[in-house]
């Protein structure tokens, strides 16, 4: 019973991260109608500049995170705006955009850190025990940080005018742009929105788990997965979705070993994609 | 000249040509060079190439693949099993097997996938190359888990055993022809079909054509030419090992095939050579070249559409025009050379 909850308390902060990671992927497939290949890279650049900034410049943990953040949203924004933004209506030429940006990006930082993973450890240690099951404080710091990010996004994408503005373009690009609304303006904040959520993931996680200049690849994998399984574009699909998913591999991995339940994650995926591609709750967001 | 009479020359097309008899020419790197160094250069680049071709034939009606290590591990595994297990070591039937079971594979899996298309195709490619990998670790009795298989014998052409390095640069060559001249055949053959399908699918469809066959058909096809691309790899390793068939190598062959030039046959060799050669500059600091990929890709797609060889087509056409003009010639010389229009 204690391994349960012990479990189950694993895979919802696991899911917490997923969300964080899968928000920004669907907030760029939503408004933009652009798939981000390139998003497992915005993750490893932020644990790369919090690793930076804590070592080499000796910041505090929590600055360095926000530093990150700031940084991967930087190059986000700059990236839609002088690369992606003019051809930001060509699905296939934008993937190719952010694919040869992903390749760019994990080999600077190949080049600049080496391919050694650096000792990069959480500030904080300790367990909390209590009736019987432990976990650990680093993870609980991780989950509160995650989501007090997933509200502060849902309120700003739900309740604020700068969201509602980026909905309008997700729901009907001409119309919004007719209405006044600036798509150059707004892309590139959205995009930047999207790539600092994943940074501020990075920034977080790669202490807990690792940090080497390849770990986007498994990140974008579960990215796709969470957002499939949402429904592509769909922001409350995305967070249901990456809390079944991390459940689901903190249970499999426990219960059943290897990569079983992967398998089973990525072949539910598969047939979901090609039953229903809008997704477990979502309409679809853009034609297939 | 009666310009509604096209020469065979002319139908074929000057690419498919082209391409198909560079390759036949690499026949001549194993009988005249000796450095391993080339052979193995050449090998990578001719593995390269019939696994973009893959890439090439999808591209054809506008839908970007990244199942080609899903097929080229079928391929791949099925030479390697058939090897270990039954003792089948003809290279023909080994190449037949290594082509029919991925395309076998493809066809109740075109009939769900192919129904997507553009960003959805993407993704559920994608997925199913993770699958793939997944697959061959969970399976340790059939595909050797996270061992791989080693040992497969050494293929042989009618009882003569193809062992050195000599024998297996000819093997991979063959097997590259074959894929470009499958290749070929079908992007020729069904001109016309697959560019209505990438111009407009819906109308392709009311216009009376079953958009479906053709869609299977080339996606069949292009799981064939992937798995002779794995039967080509495994036998340079002489192993088949999960390794090979990672699922971000598919954006290698994407790579090939789109720096080099979608529009032409010859954009998947020109892209997989040069870009082979490139890594194969930065030696031991190989995942730099990734760099270089990334960089050709992004520019590629800004500012030259048609990669390698559509840009440097549309040089000699520009530069064929003035010419012609000037000696007020009555047919336009890009025509003329290209069949294509």
């Amino acid at each position: 019973m204690e391994g349960l909850v012990a479990t189950g308390l694993i895979g919802i902060s696991l899911g917490a991260q997923y969300a964080l990671l899968a928000l920004g992927f669907t907030l760029i497939f939503g408004i933009l109608g652009v798939v981000n290949f390139a998003h497992g890279g915005f993750y490893v650049l932020g644990g790369y500049i919090a690793y930076a900034t804590t070592t080499h410049l000796g910041a505090p943990y929590p600055v360095a995170v926000v530093i990150a953040a700031l940084g991967t949203a930087g190059l986000g924004y700059v990236f839609e705006r002088f690369l992606l933004e003019r051809l930001v209506d060509d699905h296939l030429a934008t993937l190719m955009l952010t694919l040869g940006l992903y390749l760019m990006m994990s080999s600077g930082i190949l080049v600049v850190f080496g391919p050694e993973s650096p000792s990069f450890e959480f500030p904080i240690t300790g367990v909390l025990r209590g009736g019987g099951f432990y976990f650990p404080l680093q993870n609980l710091i991780v989950l509160a940080v995650c989501i007090v990010a997933i509200v502060t996004l849902y309120w700003l994408v739900y309740h604020t005018d700068f969201g509602r503005a980026l909905r309008a373009l997700a729901d009907d690009r001409a119309v919004a742009a007719a209405q006044g609304l600036r798509p150059k303006l707004l892309f590139p904040l959205a995009f930047a929105l999207a790539t600092g959520l994943a940074g501020l993931t990075g920034a977080l996680v790669t202490p807990i788990l690792s940090l080497a200049p390849h770990i986007g690849d498994p990140v974008l994998a579960t990215s796709f997965l969470i957002v499939i399984l949402g429904g592509l574009g769909s922001v409350g699909g995305a967070t249901v979705a990456a809390f079944i998913v991390g459940l689901i591999e903190a249970y499999s991995a426990v219960y059943l070993g290897g990569s079983k339940g992967a398998l089973a994650l990525f072949t539910l995926v598969l047939l979901m994609l090609v039953i229903r591609p809008s997704g477990l709750f979502g309409r679809e967001a853009r034609g297939a | 000249m009666n310009p509604y009479r096209s020469t065979l020359f002319q139908r074929i097309g000057f690419g498919e040509t082209l391409t198909v008899a560079l390759i036949a020419l690499t026949f001549l790197v194993p009988a005249f060079a000796t450095n391993p160094i080339v052979f193995s250069v050449t090998n990578q680049v001719l593995v390269a190439s019939t696994a973009a071709f893959s890439v090439y034939i999808m591209l054809r009606m506008n839908l970007l693949t990244f199942a080609v290590p899903t097929f080229m591990a079928l391929g791949g595994y099925t030479v390697a099993i058939f090897g270990l297990r039954f003792g089948v070591t003809d290279v023909v039937l080994l190449a037949a097997l290594a082509f029919v079971v991925p395309a076998l594979f493809a066809l109740p899996l075109g009939a769900l996938v192919l129904r997507l298309r553009g960003v959805y195709f993407v993704l559920v490619t994608f997925v199913l190359t993770e699958i793939t990998q997944l697959v061959l670790f969970e399976t340790p009795g059939l595909s050797g888990g996270s061992n791989g298989l080693v040992g497969i014998p050494i293929v042989t052409f009618f009882g003569i055993p193809l062992a050195d390095n000599r024998a297996v640069l000819e093997v991979t060559i063959g097997l590259a022809l074959v894929a470009a001249l499958v290749t070929a055949a079908l992007t020729v053959r069904f001109r016309q079909h697959f560019a209505a399908i990438e111009e407009n699918e819906l109308l392709a469809q009311s216009l009376g054509l079953v958009v479906w066959h053709y869609k299977a058909l080339g996606f069949v096809v292009a799981a064939g030419v992937s798995g002779l691309a794995g039967f080509a790899l495994v036998n340079m390793l002489l192993m088949a090992h999960p390794s090979s068939f990672n699922p971000l190598s598919s954006v290698n062959y994407i790579a090939y095939a789109i720096i080099g030039g979608k529009g032409s046959m010859l954009g998947p060799v020109v892209g997989a050579t040069v870009l082979v050669f490139a890594s194969d500059l930065f030696a031991i600091k190989g995942e730099y070249s990734q760099f270089l990929f990334g960089f050709l890709l992004v520019t590629v797609v800004l500012v030259a559409r048609d990669g390698i060889v559509g840009t440097i087509r549309r040089w000699i056409c520009r530069s064929a025009r003035t010419s012609s003009e000037d000696r007020k010639a009555a047919v336009p010389l890009a025509v003329a050379s290209e069949g294509r229009s």
